[in-house]
């Protein structure tokens, strides 16, 4: 994971082998209003984008985005 | 093992542990920390525990004590889970045959005697003939 503090951005790098593709797709659709999310994939890896993110979760939403991932992996 | 930012950092060999006892565990732990999980081989996963608390050295060495604990009953449960499998199927099987099994008997109780499927109704000379006078 690393932040993009120029662009006020945050990337967050997830793998394939133990993230699936749906799980995130779905968890941006939850987390949509609070940020505005692009991703691609990548070899290995599913990029996560996220701008424009909304001031008062500015400094848990990464965490929290990565958590309800998780989350949702057990569906 | 490395703690940084309330961040305890640590990977293990995913070879002794099912990648579904870690999703498990790590589930167990959604609500007490923010984790992360990347793997820099094949088969090492390194997991990122981050306290949603401030927490010192101890406590976050203890979180991961406790991580790994689940992460070993996790693996028990899909070993056992893996192992009862077949038993698991053929009760099931059975419990379902034996259902249709009383829904066959139900239907067959349900002809009537006037619907005469077997022919024994039918009177001898009917089906054989006339009795021939010696």
């Amino acid at each position: 994971m690393e932040k993009n503090k120029k662009n006020k951005s945050i990337f967050i790098i997830f793998n394939k082998q133990l993230y699936k593709i749906k799980a995130i797709k779905l968890a941006i659709k939850e987390y949509q209003n609070l940020a505005n999310f692009s991703f691609k994939q990548k070899e290995n890896y599913i990029y996560v984008k996220l701008e424009n993110i909304d001031k008062e979760v500015k400094k848990i939403i990464k965490d929290e985005f990565c958590n309800y991932v998780l989350f949702l992996m057990k569906f | 093992m490395k703690i940084k930012d309330n961040t305890l950092k640590f990977s293990f060999n995913l070879k002794d542990y099912p990648l579904e006892a870690l999703h498990g565990a790590a589930y167990v732990f959604i609500d007490r920390a923010y984790l992360f999980l990347d793997n820099k081989s094949p088969k090492k996963i390194e997991v990122s525990l981050k306290g949603k608390k401030k927490l010192n050295k101890k406590q976050l060495e203890d979180l991961k004590g406790e991580f790994l604990n689940e992460l070993l009953n996790y693996t028990v449960r899909v070993n056992l889970s893996k192992s009862n499998k077949k038993t698991r199927e053929y009760i099931i099987s059975q419990a379902l045959f034996s259902a249709f099994g009383d829904y066959d008997i139900n239907k067959e109780d349900e002809i009537k005697y006037e619907e005469d499927p077997l022919g024994i109704a039918i009177p001898w000379e009917d089906k054989h003939g006339k009795k021939q006078k010696k």
